[in-house]
């Protein structure tokens, strides 16, 4: 199960060039910056509930340790990966005020 | 987990060895009681063992996944085999003949299973010993 | 040669790392019943060839994979010899699996771990 949806790693939904471009022009509005958000999102819910399902398994003695810490890590690489998107997006508009009108 | 389950498989085997070898050691203590409190010499005790699967992993199964076999003392029986005769009229068990019915003991075979038993059992230990230092390993998988 | 991509490393990893552990349950289960009458040797066999997995690139859809490809359950090994009682469980010969299987598990594991820091690494741009 979860071992093998480790799939790929950071690369979810998120545009070629991943959390790299702060620019302001960076299409903030555009709909297809804020599928991918909404994807990473979904994505950080999906791998943390695969790692609850994944511990729980592991406790009931369903399911083996490694599964369970492969999941674990997979979660906490998402959140990463997510509140890094998070702090460029905060960073990107804090430029924004910045800026002389 | 299926690693547990496979050391709850080793020390089910460390339990069973060591039963052989207490069975062992009892028998070579008695080789020489002819006399018992049935009145009858001491006859030689052996273990059965079985494989038991260890149900850890009840959904294992139909996943095709690898299922631990223990294994398990199913009985301690008695060794059927003919007391032995021995032609000693002083000794105060001798029948009217002279002889001594003796346990059906044969201390060299007794040490022979003493020490294969001792064997599996450091073997299983050692197993134990693996398996968990994998556990372990698993554990520290992505830090 | 075709890119490996990081899903079928990562699966192939995680495969070995069931296989290990398929190994290392039937290794013991052997070396359990040494003196089982009767017992008659198991293992496992895995198609695990890398190039299976590796070869064919459009295969990203890693559920597919979650099932070992030699089928994975326990057969009977041939060729052993067996004892007066039937037995033909052999110490040194699962001792040496174990061994190998804990030696397996350990170097996909640090594969693994290695593929989760250098991602973790690039998320936080090496800090």
């Amino acid at each position: 199960m979860a071992i093998n949806q480790i799939g790929t790693l950071p690369s979810l939904g998120l545009p070629k060039g991943g959390v790299t471009s702060t620019g302001a022009g960076a299409g903030i509005e555009g709909s297809e910056f804020g599928n991918s958000l909404s994807k990473l999102l979904e994505s950080v819910e999906s791998t943390a509930k695969d790692a609850n399902q994944a511990v729980s398994a592991m406790t009931d003695g369903t399911g083996d340790v490694h599964t369970a810490m492969i999941a674990l890590q997979r979660s906490e690489v998402q959140m990463q990966l997510t509140v890094q998107v998070r702090n460029k997006l905060v960073a990107a508009y804090q430029d924004l005020m910045r800026m002389p009108i | 987990m299926p690693l547990s389950s496979a050391i709850a498989a080793s020390a089910s085997a460390l339990d069973a060895q060591r039963m052989r070898i207490e069975v062992a050691v009892s028998n070579i203590a008695n080789a020489e009681s002819t006399r018992g409190p049935d009145g009858q010499p001491y006859r030689r005790r052996d273990v059965v063992l079985s494989s038991t699967p260890v149900d850890a992993d009840p959904f294992g199964g139909a996943l095709g996944r690898a299922q631990a076999v223990g294994v398990t003392v199913s009985e301690v029986v008695q060794d059927q085999d003919a007391f032995r005769r021995r032609y000693e009229p002083s000794h105060p068990d001798a029948d009217a003949q002279g002889y001594v019915a003796t346990p059906n003991v044969d201390v060299p075979e007794e040490m022979v299973d003493m020490l294969g038993a001792a064997r599996a059992y450091q073997a299983n230990l050692t197993a134990i010993n693996l398996i968990r230092d994998t556990i372990q390993r698993a554990l520290e998988l992505g830090k | 040669m075709p890119e490996i991509s990081d899903a079928a490393i990562l699966s192939a990893l995680g495969r070995q790392l069931n296989n290990a552990v398929a190994k290392q349950t039937t290794a013991a289960s052997n070396l359990a019943n040494l003196d089982t009458p009767g017992y008659r040797t198991r293992d496992v066999s895995f198609d695990d060839a890398l190039d299976h997995e590796l070869g064919d690139v459009r295969r990203t859809n890693a559920q597919h994979l979650a099932a070992p490809l030699g089928d994975g359950a326990p057969v009977e090994v041939q060729g052993l010899q067996s004892r007066r009682d039937g037995n033909n469980v052999q110490l040194d010969r699962e001792l040496l699996a174990l061994s190998k299987a804990a030696g397996d598990f350990s170097r996909a594991q640090t594969a693994l771990t290695a593929k989760f820091r250098l991602v973790r690494y690039a998320i936080n741009e090496g800090r």
